[in-house]
């Protein structure tokens, strides 16, 4: 077998593909089949490549398995044991179910991070064309040590903080299909459901306290859209329904929500009215008391479906809002509490700062303010010395005051008042003299100025490409100078690779370059220092083979 | 800037002035000058409070004499604070000006509720709880007691400030709600009566309507204020309704019942207090007899709600021989609740007026009329006789007294409507007896004649000259001001029809028409997919509302819907529809954006601002008419017709299209705001409906958005939106406002 080391999580026999029969293994990262008799893999998926699988509906005589992938490909699976077909499949349906989501996120986090990083950093992009899609160095060997695991890890927990809030209609995606013989089907996702357990924290609560002992997780999510709970005129929840109480909880929550009142004084509907009148006063009609026995039975489910909707709403905001707090103790108590009184009460200390901003904004007729300019922020410090002197290492107890500094500057203009030059001991007229030669342009120590000249002498396009080889030569450079010291095989391996790459480079891009500049008879000079580093390269890398013959020898 | 508003030197705290302010101003100027009333129409938006306070203040200061007080007079507790925090900016920027430090006093007035510092009063949460608790500390015979016996318990505060609150006056300065709370707790005073004695003499009293047009309460808080006062009614375009509710009574079976068991806990009290006291009860039926009535100890504290008749209406002479006597007076209630209850016992509806209604009562019980008046007097002495404390409880038996005291004092614009049930459930028995107010102006008449100005004004009052014939006044100025806008930040579109070509419309033949609701789903799932931000879309009923939604829910529409935007609906019930907006303004706030469902005439769409991103299409489902069956209001439109010569389909089409202005309105509120504003029935292409929207608003419906399908909508709608999210150059306003303001600079 092509890789004994692999862990296999579940072995599946008797499955056919494609008319043969085979077994089916499924292994940490990917899942594969062979076919019966032979030792090797004739279909082998990584997880990361499957975009979801598909099983046959349960009246079905054939029992079957598809695996989509992201390409859009699909392998099917038949599961042909008679006597555990069922059992096979759905062990492997389930097994399928908890990998699969691990290695989605893996997959498209990392292309997501790769692809993010190309795009902010075009000096990379570049060299990333340079040396990828000329294939000069393969895609792997590109990001090898440019995307390290952690930076994967720490930009996911980065995407943590920013999660994706729950579409308003998430139930609404969720479309019964008749399956043809009298029946609803749902289909349900994994982030249909995170989705309701998110907005619906009872429902997660029930859904753990009944799973795995008291039933399957089919059988709760039939309950749960057979349930009232989910039609959203619940008037009559039978008392057996589990989701009864769910419903209840709900209404205790949006209850709770309504007896805290809102923070904001300006949409407090109850403290609008400044006097209202006493009860029995005016012409509207005294709004009746006993509401359920007078209201029809439709009357009562409709305001209900409202009473629904607004609830469905605070809570769809409410989850929204939460995994922005509670991102790092995501503890079910924590998001419960939170997530069923909606907002934390300010208590009245906070209130009149709040109600006088917004009376404030309610006032204010910006354009009809004069230009009072933009509005500078005072600097505030707390302790101005520090601000002026900078850090000072903390080592040295010594700090200089202002007064300090402000007597040595005096003492140092005292010191220029009184300052006489000796004359006698000056340096020699020559010796000034050819300093001053140094110094002046075209002298020993202004060559950096004559350098400038390429700027003109040579043309932006070449100027640009040739920026481009030194970027890629330098790239490909410290790959190869990053195997040294030569300790593992694998290293070993690699400075092979990269003196083949090096060498590859210099043939399909140095070589093109030097041929195109000799054209336009320009000075060859200019790929000489990248030549003499790629020299410096193999004389290295020559060093290190006649080394290692001669040690293997 | 300063201004110089026909040789008045007006003090603006802004450095620019939009044009509609100033002419706002100059009106305004205009008819304080006269002496007369005006109404006054200007946008939401356009600064009309500052531009108000600015000119009255001037005004004040320069003739002190002329006008001694403002009073201003708004609906709801937000709309007041904000008055007076308009009102503190005013005065710094006098300050900062002239360098001489403020010496006007200007103060909110709110209900107990709103501004007692007692730690347990204050803790309750409704009203009418703490207006009891705080009567059962603050009574005058309650304090009596405390002398004699200290454990019984008072209010502390109020204590404090009667002692010392009333010789030493309150410091000039401006006081809203927290600040008096803040000022009193600092003193240990009672805010609420400190701010009670201190608009008395303050230059500037900025409260809610009932203080003056209740005269329950209008009567105990704004009696004495001066003649020389100038009244402004902010947001006014409902000012007939306040004062109709003010003089309104309705009974129904369980009213009735609270007051038999008032009746039966007064009969306890005398005869115990027979028993133990008895000179207290012959004190009082002395009193009587001599009409000392109020008088001697008509302390504030005692008095909850005072006499619901005007002031003028009020008999001056002693009570009647019959009721003198609390057993009789006790009797005599007894009397006209049975003979309430009797009329309640029917089974068809009645109609009658006052007049009729007396005949009745006094054929089958021999009640007349002159007791019946001095019903309301007769009970608060009896009340305050007994010294019964909590006078909550005793709201119902309050009530009845009140509408015997009514219906015996107004001949003219009340009627009775009997009902033995709700239209909606004829099986079910709950009778109700209206007592309706049909004249909005008998009880705003002492306002107009008692103050020699009354501003009338508010975003949306138009038809103007609807206004001064319903409320029977003469105005001297009437105005409408438009919007001058850099850019059009409003777009009303008129849908009257959906894709397929069907009518969009609310109206009652068709409203439930398969066709329509589904075309009003489409419209609104359209504008979520395009609309940013907040969406506030309008019934024109609750019961319509959850209709509509219901049978969105079942096609399917609310969902799609979701996908865009989340949904929040308007309930019944205060608290829950609270709730919902402040979820509303988060998702608004966070980027997710989503849609409000309320109602016109709710309470939503009269005291929540939808300003910039809270709001930026407000839909108008259909023509939002009042229940047009309803007999009180069949009523009174035959009352409007009769007095006032106004058509009934005249007043209908008025009162629609009022409540659809205050709607949409609610989005623009400031022209740095935009906000689109889509009526969604073809009735408002009609000439009468649409010559009935304010000015600023008909200016900017074109010919070419009057009959638009959704698809057009759609288009205006992404087209405008497009144009409006383009950064706002303020430059081009500034050089509009800065030519016109060089030229007026004072």
């Amino acid at each position: 077998m092509a890789s004994l080391s692999e862990e296999v999580l579940l072995v599946v026999k008797r499955v056919r593909q494609r008319k043969q029969d085979g077994t089916l293994y499924l292994m940490a990262e990917r899942i594969a089949w062979g076919p019966e008799g032979k030792d090797r893999f004739t279909v082998s998926h990584l997880y990361a490549d499957i975009r979801c699988q598909k099983i046959s509906p349960d009246g079905k005589a054939k029992i079957q398995l598809q695996l989509v992938l992201h390409t859009g490909e699909s392998t099917t699976f038949h599961f042909a044991n008679e006597s555990t077909a069922l059992k096979d499949r759905d062990a492997t349906k389930e097994l399928l179910q908890q990998l699969l989501p691990k290695f989605k996120k893996k997959a498209n986090k990392e292309l997501e991070e790769k692809n993010r990083m190309l795009q902010e950093d075009p000096v990379l992009f570049q060299l990333y064309k340079d040396l990828v899609v000329s294939q000069v160095i393969s895609a792997e060997e590109f990001w090898a040590n440019r995307l390290s695991l952690s930076s994967v890890e720490h930009s996911i927990s980065n995407n943590n903080k920013q999660e994706v809030g729950i579409s308003a209609a998430f139930l609404a995606d969720i479309r019964p299909q008749t399956d043809g013989c009298n029946g609803l089907r749902y289909n349900l996702t994994t982030d249909i459901i995170e989705s309701i357990f998110r907005t619906y924290p009872t429902v997660k609560q029930k859904y753990s306290e009944n799973v795995p002992h008291n039933m399957t997780e089919k059988e709760f999510w039939t309950r749960f859209f057979q349930s009232h709970y989910f039609h959203r005129d619940r008037i009559s929840t039978g008392l057996q329904d589990i989701f009864s109480e769910c419903a209840k909880q709900d209404e205790k929550g949006l209850k709770s929500m309504v007896t805290q009142g809102v923070k904001n004084p300006m949409v407090d509907l109850l403290s609008l009215e400044d006097k209202t009148l006493d009860e029995g006063y005016g012409t509207a009609t005294v709004p009746t008391t006993s509401n359920s026995s007078n209201k029809s039975l439709r009357e009562n489910s409709n305001s209900a479906i409202i009473k629904r909707f607004n609830h469905h709403s605070a809570m769809v905001l409410a989850a929204g809002l939460l995994c922005v707090i509670f991102r790092d103790a995501p503890s079910d108590q924590a998001s419960e509490t939170s997530s069923t009184d909606g907002n934390s009460r300010d208590s009245d200390f906070f209130q009149p700062p709040l109600k006088k901003v917004k009376l404030q904004e309610a006032i204010e007729y910006d354009d009809l303010q004069g230009d009072s300019g933009r509005k500078t922020i005072s600097l505030n410090l707390k302790k101005s010395d520090r601000y002026s002197h900078g850090p000072t290492p903390l080592q040295s107890q010594h700090y200089t005051t202002s007064q300090d500094i402000i007597t040595s500057i005096s003492i140092i203009q005292h010191e220029m008042r009184s300052y006489k030059p000796r004359l006698t001991q000056v340096m020699s007229s020559s010796a000034a003299s050819s300093a001053i030669i140094a110094l002046s342009p075209g002298g020993v120590l202004m060559q950096g100025g004559a350098q400038q000249t390429i700027n003109q002498l040579v043309p932006t396009d070449v100027q640009s490409e040739l920026k481009h080889l030194y970027m890629a030569a330098g790239e490909l450079l410290r790959h190869f100078w990053s195997c040294f010291p030569v300790s593992t095989p694998f290293l070993e391996e690699k400075v092979v690779k990269m003196k083949s790459n090096l060498e590859k480079f210099q043939v399909t891009k140095l070589r093109p370059f030097q041929e195109k500049i000799q054209r336009q008879y320009l000075s060859t000079n200019l790929t000489g220092h990248l030549e003499e580093m790629l020299q410096a390269a193999y004389n290295k890398f020559q060093a290190w083979q006649t080394r290692r013959m001669m040690r293997k020898t | 800037m300063k201004l110089n508003i026909e040789g008045l030197l007006v003090y603006f705290p802004y450095d620019y002035i939009y044009p509609e302010q100033y002419s706002y101003m100059l009106e305004l100027k205009r008819t304080l000058d006269a002496k007369g009333h005006g109404v006054l129409e200007m946008p939401s938006g356009t600064g009309k409070t500052i531009s108000l306070l600015s000119l009255i203040v001037a005004y004040q200061k320069a003739y002190p004499l002329e006008v001694t007080k403002l009073v201003y007079c708004s609906r709801t507790v937000p709309e007041i604070e904000k008055v007076v925090e308009e009102l503190r900016k005013l005065m710094d920027y006098y300050a900062k000006q002239t360098g001489v430090k403020n010496d006007f006093l200007a103060l909110a007035l709110s209900s107990r509720k709103n501004l007692c510092i007692h730690p347990e009063v204050s803790s309750l949460r409704f009203g009418k709880e703490v207006d009891g608790k705080c009567h059962s500390l603050t009574a005058s015979y309650i304090r009596a007691q405390h002398h004699s016996n200290p454990s019984q318990p008072v209010c502390q505060f109020f204590e404090e400030f009667d002692a010392v609150g009333r010789q030493v006056p309150i410091p000039p300065g401006i006081y809203n709600l927290d600040d008096l709370k803040d000022f009193g707790r600092r003193k240990g005073w009672c805010p609420y009566f400190l701010a009670r004695y201190a608009i008395l003499h303050a230059n500037i009293v900025v409260y809610s309507y009932h203080y003056l047009l209740d005269p329950k309460i209008a009567d105990l808080v704004s009696k004495e204020l001066a003649k020389k006062s100038v009244v402004v009614f902010d947001e006014a375009h409902n000012i007939d309704n306040v004062c109709i509710d003010s003089m309104s009574v309705n009974i129904t079976r369980r009213t009735l019942d609270r007051c038999q068991t008032n009746v039966e806990t007064l009969q306890n009290t005398i005869s115990r207090i027979k028993e133990t006291d008895a000179a207290k009860l012959r004190e009082e039926y002395r009193r009587l007899v001599e009409g000392l009535k109020e008088a001697n100890v008509a302390r504030e504290t005692d008095i909850y709600l005072s006499n619901p008749v005007l002031p003028d209406e009020i008999l001056q002479e002693a009570v009647p021989g019959s009721i003198r006597t609390a057993e009789h007076f006790v009797g005599f209630i007894k009397r006209f609740l049975e003979y309430l209850k009797a009329r309640l016992r029917i089974h068809h509806v009645v109609q009658e007026s006052a007049p009729q209604f007396l005949k009745d009562i006094y054929e089958k019980v021999c009640i007349d009329r002159k007791p019946l008046r001095f019903c309301a007097e007769r009970l608060r002495s009896l009340l305050r006789t007994l010294e019964i404390a909590d006078i909550a409880d005793f709201s119902a038996i309050t009530l009845i007294s009140h509408f015997a005291t009514l219906v015996s004092t107004y001949s003219k614009g009340f009627t009775i409507i009997i009902e033995p049930f709700e239209d909606r459930t004829p099986t079910i028995a709950n009778p109700v007896l209206h007592f309706s107010c049909m004249d909005p102006s008998i009880a705003i008449k002492p306002v107009f004649g008692r103050f020699q100005s009354v501003i009338i004004t508010s975003g949306t009052l138009s038809p103007l000259d609807i206004y001064p014939r319903i409320l029977d006044f003469r105005p001297v100025t009437m105005a409408s001001f438009t919007m001058t806008l850099a850019r059009t930040c409003l777009c009303p579109l008129i849908v009257g029809r959906g894709n397929d070509q069907v009518a969009m419309t609310s109206k009652f033949e068709t409203r439930e028409d398969f066709a329509v609701i589904r075309n009003y789903g489409n419209l609104l799932l359209e504008m979520s997919a395009i609309v940013p931000d907040g969406i506030v879309a309008f019934f024109t009923s609750y019961i319509y509302m959850e209709n509509i939604v219901a049978s969105w829910y079942e096609q399917g529409i609310l969902e799609n819907i979701q996908r865009n935007k989340l949904i929040f609906i308007e309930t019944q019930d205060a608290a829950e529809t609270s709730m919902a907006l402040e979820k509303y303004q988060e998702a608004c706030e966070n980027g997710r954006g989503a849609i409000l469902l309320s109602v016109a005439r709710g309470k939503v769409s009269e005291g929540i601002d939808f300003v910039h991103h809270f709001g930026r299409a407000v839909i108008m489902f259909g023509v939002p008419y009042v229940y047009t069956q309803s007999r009180i209001l069949k009523a009174r439109l035959e009352y409007l017709r009769d007095q006032f010569q106004i058509r009934e389909n005249d007043f209908l089409t008025f009162d629609a299209m009022r409540h659809a202005a205050q709607c949409v309105g609610r989005a623009i509120r400031g022209k740095t705001d935009y906000g689109l504003m889509i009526f969604a029935d073809k009735r408002y292409a009609r000439a009468d409906k649409r010559g009935k929207l304010p000015r600023w608003i008909q200016e900017h419906l074109t010919d070419g958005s009057l009959n638009l399908t959704i698809d057009e909508t759609v288009q205006l709608s992404k087209h405008f939106l497009r144009q409006m999210a383009q950064p706002f150059r303020r430059v081009t306003t500034r050089t509009f406002l800065s030519l016109f303001n060089d030229l007026n600079q004072a």
